[in-house]
């Protein structure tokens, strides 16, 4: 077996290995270049060069174990964190989406005015003697034709001319027209602004259509300022993403870009009462349910266990049963739990005779998702609970009957201290996996109820999660900024919770 | 070492090379890039398939998506390389995408512009600037099945009368719902018949940016229609949209809005087709339902793929042409937008009654008004919001009614700047 890891065989199947791996990143490395993700591909081209490096040559063996959980890490741990908190500091919602490059071309590309009758023409794309880039344009209303190239416009007789059926102007001396292949394949043509009268210009508006123009704003790249060519009104960049008029800074151009606002997207969490109130509530809500989801899963899982810990007949029957809900997909049991929660159809109202709007009270939506994350949480618990029993030595429990104790004192005494000393890391992470449950609130209740009427954004339901989420995706004005600032303040209270956990619970000692 | 190494970088990067060559994924030369979501994606690739030369030198390639919801979000994520360089959706992204820069901005010649109706631009415009083509009338309507319901209601009275007499006789389990379009696009009928509308037109076709509309007024219908004796829901109206369609094909709901999409659905299933608005209040009044249109847009990436006039050709060529509608009309089922495709005699009879029931009673979707959260929240949360508010939680129906019209007031006093 061992010769597999030795010998010329190994090392022709690493060379092998290493070739297709780098192969793949050097594929999604030019990738990543050629969508201009600058960082993306240098991250994958260093990791081609580390991998390489580690695995031909003896620099240390431990390293060769640890360089792909490590650029694992990095790019799916380390790298979104990162990005996460420098989005955190943008103004980055729907407005404000592209780089300022992207926009000032964009602005300008709707900077431009149609004349006074919108006027369009049928045209015909080509080249002139010289080789220049023109059109032949026919102004069938009023019988002119001429053509026209980026610099000059020559008006034609039409006795010069072909004319086609419709009146368009097809053919001209010295101008040669390009084929529809031709003009399909390149779109060097359609930039050119072809010459005409009083300042305007012919853009090419589709095959065979051109419309007429002048462009209304021109950007002055010195002073960073957006001018408006008829009325001299400046537009300056209001340092939060978008050119502004001068003196009128909520009229602005479109669209905007990501611009650094620094703090303020923190600031607004403390400053903002739309923001303050609706996630100081949540923030309360998401502390109770995560406590009382540890709680309940981790007792009804430790009671089953204690049940099942004795000897009875059907117990390996019943302890079958007891994982199932654990087997079953969580997506499938929640959309399940959903539709018995129904008001109308649902088989809880049914079974009860009752007609609860399970989803539309703010206590029964609660109740009902604390009771569907405890039907899936408790096999869990219940699983390790019993694992637990059976590692915690049975000489205690015998020693404490032996002086006297009754089962309950040995229980309360013995085997729930010893069980808290063994489960606190895992009582810890539940807490932490339950404060960003989202998969739950989303499917279950989507964060509702919610009291639109009342300007409510947050639902009764809604955890920090799927409130960041419904901040960033889940409305019509999307507020990426905003919701990475929540994300990293989640990030920051799960991190401490988690860190004071285990550092009572002494587990990190345990483990040094 | 050094020499093991460099064997393997070489032999590395040789793969790494010819990988490169064979699979990097590009745009070919002139291909116009369309995405559309479940429906109208698979029924482009079926006319495309029939004739793809509408814009001679280049190929078309239509990408669908599994539901409306992920069309908007792909658009959302849409960057230069990735994104469409036309999609077709509905109006209301117009000013979020136009925003954000992804949309680029369309020219039409006169002639062009004189085969649609002028208030189908407004709905595809944003800052001034059209983004698109009307493809489609995008509308509602409502059908009563005549197995239960012998003449026409005239009143929306007419239809609570009818259900109270026969909730018990025939097992009835509403009298009136949407099963098409949602609660709040679908719904708006259901509103507007009672009176409430999020923002007002005047009669030449503008918006009346002053008025809202009668909170006071409304709730009373809605106490005399909708609310027994005790202040609870009588059932005529249910909160939400689930099962509709399925009560009504089973003859449990007398009264259904459908989306224009799927008449064919319940032609099919052995109705006829009686589509009219919800008749409102007095007789001969109706309802206003969203007559807005579906757009086929240019996207600002059209540009740096090289193909933004071949784009706007197809648009021109295709989307707003009379045989394009029709073609394509003839698989997607919608009433078509160009007046040419409408005269056709190729467009069905579902489709005719459909546009018709639009241009009876209609107003433009807007969405610089209906997407705002300025109020609180905006028309497609606060809409649904009422039904629960009173038919479910039992709320004041004038309380609620007031809320709902600060709410839209407010929102199309924001969204006036972004029209």
């Amino acid at each position: 077996m061992s010769s597999i890891f030795r010998g010329k065989f190994a090392l022709i199947l690493k060379i092998i290995i290493l070739a297709v791996v780098t192969a793949i990143l050097s594929l999604l490395a030019q990738s990543a270049v050629a969508s201009g993700e600058i960082a993306i591909g240098i991250f994958l081209i260093i990791s081609i060069f580390a991998l390489n490096f580690t695995y031909f040559t003896k620099i240390s063996i431990p390293l060769k174990f640890f360089v792909p959980g490590i650029l694992f890490f990095i790019a799916f741990v380390i790298a979104p964190i990162l990005f996460t908190v420098l989005m955190s500091t943008y103004n980055y919602q729907t407005g404000n989406y592209i780089s300022k490059e992207a926009a000032i071309e964009q602005v300008l590309i709707r900077g431009v005015e149609p004349d006074a009758n919108q006027t369009t023409f049928d045209l015909v794309s080509g080249k002139v003697a010289n080789g220049s880039d023109a059109v032949l344009v026919s102004d069938i209303a009023n019988q002119k034709f001429f053509l026209s190239t980026q610099d000059e416009i020559t008006f034609l007789d039409a006795g010069q001319l072909t004319i086609n059926e419709y009146g368009v102007a097809v053919t001209a001396p010295g101008f040669t027209e390009l084929s529809a292949d031709e003009l399909a394949k390149s779109d060097a043509y359609t930039k050119v602004r072809y010459k005409y009268q009083d300042g305007y210009y012919i853009v090419i508006e589709g095959q065979g259509v051109g419309a007429v123009f002048r462009q209304a704003l021109a950007y002055d790249e010195k002073s960073d300022t957006m001018k408006n060519l008829q009325t001299g009104e400046i537009y300056v960049d209001n340092n939060r993403g978008n050119y502004v008029l001068e003196g009128s800074p909520e009229e602005m151009l479109t669209p905007g870009w990501r611009a650094p606002v620094w703090f303020e997207n923190y600031t607004k969490l403390v400053t903002d009462s739309r923001v303050r109130t609706p996630l100081i509530k949540v923030f309360i809500w998401t502390v109770v349910f995560a406590s009382l989801t540890v709680l309940s899963t981790f007792a009804f899982g430790l009671l089953l266990a204690l049940a099942l810990n004795r000897k009875m007949r059907g117990r390996r029957i019943y302890r079958s049963i007891l994982i199932l809900p654990y087997a079953m997909p969580s997506i499938m049991s929640i959309l399940i739990w959903g539709g018995m929660f129904n008001t109308e159809f649902g088989a809880i109202n049914n079974l009860l005779n009752t007609d609860i709007a399970w989803f539309s009270s703010a206590n029964f939506a609660r109740a009902a998702v604390l009771l569907v994350n405890l039907w899936l949480g408790f096999p869990y618990f219940y699983l390790i609970c019993s694992g637990s029993l059976q590692a915690i030595p049975s000489e205690l429990q015998e020693a404490a009957a032996i002086d006297g104790a009754n089962p309950r004192q040995v229980f309360r005494s013995i085997t729930l201290p010893l069980l808290l000393q063994i489960l606190s890391p895992l009582l810890i992470a539940s807490f932490a996996f339950n404060f960003n449950n989202f998969n739950l609130i989303y499917l279950l209740t989507g964060g509702g109820p919610r009291n639109t009427l009342d300007g409510e954004i947050a639902g009764a339901t809604d955890i920090l999660i799927s409130y960041t989420y419904q901040i960033a995706f889940g409305r019509n004005i999307l507020d990426f900024g905003l919701a990475s600032a929540i994300s990293v303040l989640i990030f920051f209270i799960v991190a401490s919770i988690s860190f004071y956990g285990l550092r009572k619970s002494k587990v990190m000692e345990t483990f040094g | 070492m050094k020499n093991r190494l460099l064997k393997g970088l070489a032999l590395a990067a040789t793969m790494s090379f010819a990988a490169g060559l064979t699979l990097v994924p590009a745009q070919a030369a002139s291909e116009i890039v369309i995405w559309a979501d479940e429906t109208r994606g698979p029924n482009l690739t079926k006319v495309f398939a029939k004739k793809s030369d509408w814009v001679p030198g280049s190929t078309i390639k239509v990408v669908s998506f599994s539901s409306y919801d992920a069309l908007k979000d792909a658009l959302d994520k849409a960057s230069g390389t990735t994104g469409p360089d036309i999609f077709v959706a509905g109006n209301d992204w117009v000013p979020a995408l136009a925003k954000s820069g992804k949309l680029a901005p369309v020219v039409l010649t006169a002639a062009q512009r004189a085969q649609f109706s002028p208030s189908q631009f407004f709905d595809l415009s944003y800052g001034g600037k059209l983004y698109g083509v009307p493809v489609d009338v995008n509308n509602v309507g409502m059908v009563y099945n005549t197995k239960l319901v012998k003449t026409a209601p005239k009143s929306y009275g007419d239809m609570v009368k009818f259900y109270l007499a026969n909730k018990t006789k025939l097992g009835l389990k509403a009298g009136l719902c949407v099963a098409g379009g949602g609660m709040s696009w679908g719904g708006l009928s259901g509103f507007s018949a009672l009176g409430a509308e999020p923002y007002q037109m005047n009669a030449d076709g503008t918006v009346n940016f002053t008025k809202s509309f009668d909170a006071t007024a409304f709730a009373k219908n809605v106490k005399t229609y909708l609310l027994d004796k005790n202040g609870k829901s009588n059932g005529f109206y249910p909160a939400t949209d689930t099962g509709c369609q399925d009560n009504y094909l089973a003859g449990k709901v007398p009264f259904a809005i459908i989306g224009n999409w799927h008449w064919r659905t319940f032609a099919e299933a052995g109705f006829p087709m009686n589509i009219q608005p919800v008749p409102g209040v007095k007789a001969g009044t109706y309802g206003k339902m969203f007559g807005s249109v579906s757009g086929a847009f240019l996207t600002s990436y059209a540009e740096a793929h090289g193909v933004a006039v071949p784009a706007k050709s197809l648009l021109t060529n295709f989307f707003a042409s009379t045989k394009g509608q029709v073609a394509y009309q003839a698989e997607e089922g919608r009433p078509p937008a160009e007046k040419g495709a409408q005269k056709s005699q190729l467009v069905l009879g579902g489709q005719k009654a459909m546009g018709a029931a639009a241009s009876k009673s209609s107003i433009p979707q807007i969405g610089a008004f209906l997407n705002t959260n300025a109020g609180g929240a905006n028309y497609w949360d606060s809409a649904p919001a009422y039904w629960t508010a009173v038919l479910v939680d039992g709320k004041d129906p004038l309380v609620e009614a007031k809320k709902l019209a600060a709410i839209w007031k407010a929102n199309v006093a924001a969204g006036k700047a972004d029209l």
